[in-house]
């Protein structure tokens, strides 16, 4: 292989890792409401990513239809997922998470987190068999002429060098990062974000400002659930859902969480950038199965360095 | 103002306050004081909500606060500044004096009130965008007041802010107490260990033993002796 082409490979795996981390940002945002803020452990994340991915295909392809949207049919789709998914997540806390957590965590053992973990875990599979039930396992996904067009961006060196960049999942970049944005604004500067960060931080005291740390747990898990959502009905413009996908995922999730520093909305972003960006740069280097390999070898790199991770910062006097 | 009357609270089978009762009237400063354990934490955390209440009632300006959700009462007028402070940690000390004016009352004026907590307290004017959990234990201690303060509550509540500071910051933390009952006319509930400092800043006392008041009264009946004996058992 002569230079030319290995500089044609990894712009184009460059290219690649961006897009695809800017979604894995957005699904690190989403989990870091409900783990990296919150602190309670959702095991189920990736099958909300994976509900999201089958409401959107089912509202894009038997609802909505193509002729009236054209290209635009599964971004709206996806958008419709939210409302549903944050109804969703808000009923499942008010039901269920909530025995778990806020000031009824502090009394369990471990603050909650065990009874979380079990929870999760059995929402979590209660979702896959659910849809393996009712869905069955062929893989679905939703074609448009996006998906199938590319921009092509001549590399200036030579004549015949270029990278192609899927229109889907450009489009799929800019939209993630475009609400993983808004939602980082929301935490770090309203009053709405600034009290769920403080009914993480101290729900005791939380509630002696007047906070219901109830309601702020159910509305971060909610909005949690509404972004993996958000994020499915995105990813299933190019990426096929089938009952399992969410297991695919919710790994990738835990790893930029961690990665980006626990509690920062910008720090998950920036992990599921890392992840994204490792998982594309290491095909130029290593085979193709080993893409997953490579993720927890920069992750466990990274932490060995930086156990607070990338954007964690330490806030307790030393 | 608050008027406590019968108050039981237990921990399991463990009685923690029996039969409580204390009052406290508008514009006025209560001192409760009790040796460890004797369940002064247990009587704020029950007026707050955040534990179990056995028996009794707890009545705020009329209002029967034992119908009130926990989250609910600082929206009535109480600010409680928890024992061991209890900042946010991970937010700034801004964002800590902004949650203190979640109720509405402390919304409305929060830029009036900031005015005041900061010529209260300076330094934490000077460390408004540091993390709280940065602070020194004094300046923590000033935060979770200034925090509290910026709720514009009617009733104070202080646990121990002496607790774990050097005498001099102590005694800065009591000047201040002192001040915002004198200056501000504001109706004050504090609960001490430190008996000496506790009852000369106060008009009135309780002490409590074991989850009994084993006394009560003015600061000038509450003579040395009295106390000491009842304090101390001597």
């Amino acid at each position: 292989m002569n230079a030319a082409a290995f500089v044609e490979q990894a712009a184009q795996a460059l290219t690649a890792g961006i897009m695809v981390g800017c979604v894995y940002g957005l699904l690190c945002v989403g989990l870091a409401f409900i783990f990296g803020i919150m602190r309670v452990i959702n095991f189920a994340q990736g099958d909300f990513m994976m509900v999201g991915m089958y409401l959107a295909f089912y509202l894009a392809t038997h609802v909505l239809g193509t002729t009236l949207l054209g290209d635009a049919t599964p971004f709206v789709a996806a958008a419709l997922t939210v409302p549903v998914l944050f109804i969703v997540g808000g009923g499942l806390h008010r039901l269920l998470i909530a025995r778990t957590t806020g000031l009824r965590g502090v009394g369990l053992s471990a603050e909650g987190h065990q009874a979380q973990l079990i929870l999760t875990l059995g929402i979590a599979l209660v979702l896959q068999n659910g849809a393996l039930i009712l869905l069955g396992t062929s893989p679905h996904t939703v074609l448009t002429t996006l998906s199938s067009s590319a921009w092509e961006l001549p590399l200036l060196y030579d004549d015949f060098s270029a990278v192609f960049i899927n229109q889907a999942r450009a489009i799929a970049a800019v939209l993630s990062v475009g609400v993983a944005f808004g939602l980082f604004l929301l935490v770090a500067r309203t009053r709405l974000g600034k009290s769920l960060r403080a009914a993480a931080d101290n729900p005791e005291a939380a509630t002696y400002m007047g906070i219901d740390v109830d309601r702020a747990h159910r509305i971060a898990f909610a909005i949690g659930t509404a972004v993996a959502g958000l994020a499915g009905g995105i990813i299933v413009a190019y990426y096929p859902v089938q009952p399992f996908v969410g297991v695919d995922f919710i790994i990738i999730m835990y790893a930029g969480v961690v990665l980006g520093g626990m509690g920062s909305i910008s720090g998950a972003f920036w992990g599921g950038m890392v992840i994204g960006l490792v998982q594309q740069l290491s095909t130029l280097v290593m085979p193709l199965q080993l893409q997953n390999a490579a993720i927890f070898a920069a992750f466990v790199l990274i932490l060995l360095f930086r156990p607070q991770g990338l954007f964690g910062r330490n806030v307790e006097r030393a | 103002m608050l008027e406590v009357e019968n108050l039981s609270v237990a921990y399991g089978g463990l009685a923690a306050l029996r039969e409580v009762s204390l009052a406290v009237r508008q514009g006025e400063f209560i001192a409760v004081v009790g040796p460890n354990g004797a369940g002064k934490t247990t009587l704020f955390k029950a007026i707050s909500g955040t534990v179990p209440v056995r028996g009794g009632r707890i009545l705020f300006e009329g209002q029967d606060l034992l119908t009130r959700p926990a989250a609910n009462r600082a929206h009535l007028g109480i600010a409680h500044v928890p024992e061991g402070r209890r900042v946010f940690a991970s937010l700034s000390v801004l964002e800590n004096l902004e949650m203190g004016a979640w109720p509405e009352a402390g919304r409305k004026v929060f830029a009036e009130t900031l005015d005041r907590i900061y010529a209260l307290f300076p330094i934490l004017s000077e460390r408004r965008a540091q993390f709280a959990g940065t602070l020194s234990g004094g300046q923590q201690q000033m935060l979770a007041i200034g925090r509290a303060l910026a709720s514009r509550p009617r009733l104070l509540m202080l646990d121990e802010p002496s607790m774990g500071l050097s005498p001099v910051m102590a005694d800065t933390i009591f000047d201040a107490i002192r001040e915002l009952h004198h200056a501000d006319g504001l109706t004050i509930l504090l609960v001490e260990q430190r008996v000496a400092e506790a009852l000369d800043a106060c008009s009135r006392g309780y002490v409590l033993e074991t989850g009994r008041i084993v006394l009560d009264g003015p600061v000038s009946e509450l003579s040395t002796d009295r106390l000491r004996q009842a304090y101390l058992g001597m």
